[in-house]
């Protein structure tokens, strides 16, 4: 039985490593008598969450759930009685069958206004008048603060997740564009221009036809030498923008439009240790310019939805689910500001109903 | 029913202190055992409750990030706690992997200090390590009492995944759901990183360290504090206490391979490149005689006799070299 116990915890003394791990082990270690807490009663145990059922009347009310079809794949804050919400926009593009339930209401004519790739929020229009619009917190909770969000659903009732806020409120991720051509490039800046070493498969870059060999000289009539010349320029860009490129192949120069994708739909993420032990996570789940973080264990199809105080005042948007004890969410005060930009139509998205 | 069990167990430590006089209600006090009344309920029942709970955490969560560390050993990182001002860390026996094993202690705003691994339990997987330099550093108080009960509120502090300096320290919620003599498990979600970090009640005492997660998120396991309590001066002591799963004796090295030789003795092959042996100017060619005064008869038997030393240890070799005998001293190194 040692032997057994042995193999399972090999790997923790590993030294290539490059995070000390906790051992996963199997529940079945010790046979002793043990005290075992019913599953109603843990923290997010149904007997817990009576108590915070002020806080689940709100989400009945002003949080909306969004479906493809009859299945729900992210929920929405409400952010005026006629009818705007916005959600995680990754999680709804491309989606055919979308509508919108808010408390028992069913919204079938869903239209996509604008979305910012940046954030990750899409704004969304429902035709309904009279919605209760979530009340916004201040200041900004700190470390240990209650936080509410939803969890499941039924069609009728909607359920919580509960947690508390966890870290400290930071960017997340290198700063790096949301959108790629889907190249990768020799940045050893020896020739003039941006070679391409690889092209990835399903990309927009090769769609359009660029090869490795090829040497990007110009986007959008732009001269291009670095990386940071690329990233500023793709910065400002949302997926679906379609960018001119001049470039050289074997001498000659070349035009193509290149359309650009999300990061995350064309370049594989490498999976770490600790995503194994985290479940599934969010497709996107970095590169934020500002979050809070909570333990709330929510699953990938439970972000957009509200995050809300004990007071059932929303200090947030989730985000995403990063791993197994991070979720993330925008701040209100970003998010605030990220409505206001969607609603006056500065940046604008697919427009897709 | 509620009220009877907050009665039930109100009553019986009042009673007891009571009865010693006012002088050790107040050392009661000081120590923290009587129970916070959220944690005699089977649940919170309503908004209250819950705001109870989140002060009684807030209030005590500054301290208890100032004293929890991040744990760098150059190819990975665990947690600590520190449980005294001069800068004695708990872990977890996987993170600080042996006895005299140097390390460096990180705080949360981003400060190192080099320290070292004192002692550590091998089958719990309890850790001892101490910060060199001198300081006075910011240290969490120990639930001692071992007051804490299933279903207690607790909460979980690590550097998950490594130090983050704009991160910090991340705190997880949760409550006690399994409690066995050498384990005890609670949903505040752990992740690698974590190992070593701290589990506190809800004022603020140190009730255990992470340890392992299993494949539910609601299998986060914890070295209780007891198991630091009852191997406290064996771990000071720099003792390797216990066998396996978490950390394994490390084995004294010489740094040759030999040959069995008919005469008696062995024949040194190879002399390893940057070993204790090379060090110590042995040759390919020499044949070792004998052990610490200790006659060899073969290969095997050599080899056998090292592992009885540790690390660091000095033993005698006497060595025929070109028809002459020699004593040659070499302090064993570590594989």
């Amino acid at each position: 039985m040692i032997k057994r116990r042995k193999s399972k915890l090999s790997w923790v003394r590993s030294r290539v490593a490059p995070i000390f791990l906790l051992a996963v082990v199997s529940a079945a270690t010790a046979q002793q008598q043990v005290g075992q807490l019913e599953g109603e009663l843990r923290l997010n145990g149904k007997e817990t969450w009576k108590a915070f059922d002020p806080v689940r009347e709100v989400l009945q009310k002003s949080s909306a759930v969004i479906y493809d079809g009859w299945k729900s794949i992210a929920y929405g804050v409400i952010v005026s009685s006629d009818g705007y919400l916005v959600t995680k926009a990754s999680e709804i593009e491309g989606v055919k069958e979308l509508s919108v339930r808010v408390n028992r209401e069913h919204f079938k004519k869903v239209k996509v206004v604008s979305s910012t790739v940046e954030w990750d929020v899409a704004l969304l229009k429902v035709e309904a008048q009279g919605l209760p619009v979530i009340e916004w917190a201040e200041p900004e909770p700190t470390h240990g603060t209650w936080v509410v969000s939803n969890g499941s659903t039924t069609r009728r009732d909607r359920r919580l997740r509960v947690g508390i806020i966890s870290a400290n409120a930071r960017k997340v991720g290198e700063g790096r564009a949301p959108v790629v051509l889907g190249v990768t490039l020799d940045t050893s800046g020896e020739e003039e221009g941006l070679p391409v070493k690889e092209v990835q498969e399903d990309s927009g870059a090769s769609e359009a036809g660029l090869k490795s060999g090829d040497v990007i000289l110009e986007m959008e009539g732009r001269e291009v030498r670095s990386m940071k010349d690329l990233q500023e320029l793709l910065g400002s860009k949302e997926p679906g923008d379609k960018i001119q490129i001049r470039l050289k192949r074997e001498g000659e120069d070349v035009e193509l439009e290149v359309e650009l994708k999300r990061r995350e739909s064309v370049f594989e993420e490498k999976k770490t240790r600790n995503d194994a032990m985290s479940g599934r996570v969010s497709k996107r789940r970095s590169d934020f310019p500002r979050v809070l973080q909570t333990d709330l264990p929510l699953s990938v199809r439970s972000v957009g939805g509200p995050l809300l105080n004990l007071e059932g005042h929303c200090v947030g948007m989730n985000i995403a689910r990063a791993n197994r004890c991070e979720t993330f969410a925008i701040p209100a005060k970003e998010l605030l500001a990220i409505v206001s930009l969607l609603t006056t139509g500065e940046e604008s998205g697919s427009g897709a109903e | 029913m509620k009220q009877r069990c907050l009665l039930g167990s109100w009553f019986p430590h009042l009673a007891v202190y009571l009865m010693f006089g006012s002088c050790l209600v107040c050392a009661a006090e000081e120590a923290g055992k009587d129970r916070q009344y959220f944690n005699e309920k089977e649940a919170p029942e309503n908004l209250r409750d819950l705001r109870n709970i989140q002060k009684a955490l807030q209030e005590t969560l500054p301290q208890a990030r100032a004293a929890t560390v991040s744990i760098d050993l150059g190819g990975g990182s665990g947690s600590g706690v520190i449980v005294s001002g001069e800068g004695l860390v708990l872990t977890a026996a996987h993170v600080s992997a042996g006895v005299g094993k140097e390390m460096t202690v990180i705080m949360e705003d981003g400060t190192r200090h080099k320290a070292i691994s004192l002692g550590l339990v091998a089958s719990t997987d309890a850790a001892m390590v101490q910060i060199e330099e001198e300081g006075v550093f910011p240290y969490v108080k120990l639930d001692r009492e071992d007051s804490t009960s299933l279903g207690d509120w607790v909460y979980a502090l690590g550097h998950s995944g490594g130090f983050e300096k704009d991160r910090g320290v991340g705190v997880r919620i949760g409550r006690l759901v399994r409690m066995a003599e050498e384990t005890i498990n609670s949903d505040c979600n752990l992740i690698g990183g974590d190992s070593g970090g701290p589990l506190f009640n809800m004022k603020g005492r140190l009730i255990g360290i992470h340890s392992r997660v299993g494949a539910s998120l609601e299998q986060n396991m914890h070295v209780p504090l007891r198991e630091f309590l009852k191997n406290w001066d064996a771990m000071l002591d720099k003792k390797f206490v216990g066998k396996g799963p978490f950390a394994q004796e490390a084995v004294a090295f010489l740094g040759v391979s030999t040959e069995d030789r008919e005469e008696g003795g062995v024949v040194i092959k190879v002399v390893g490149d940057e070993t204790p042996a090379a060090e110590a100017g042995l040759l390919e060619g020499d044949v070792i005689l004998t052990l610490n005064g200790e006659e060899l008869e073969g290969a095997v038997q050599f080899s056998a006799s090292l592992k009885l030393f540790k690390p660091g240890e000095k033993v005698k070799l006497k060595i025929l070299r070109d028809d002459k005998e020699k004593e040659i001293e070499v302090e064993l190194g570590e594989k």
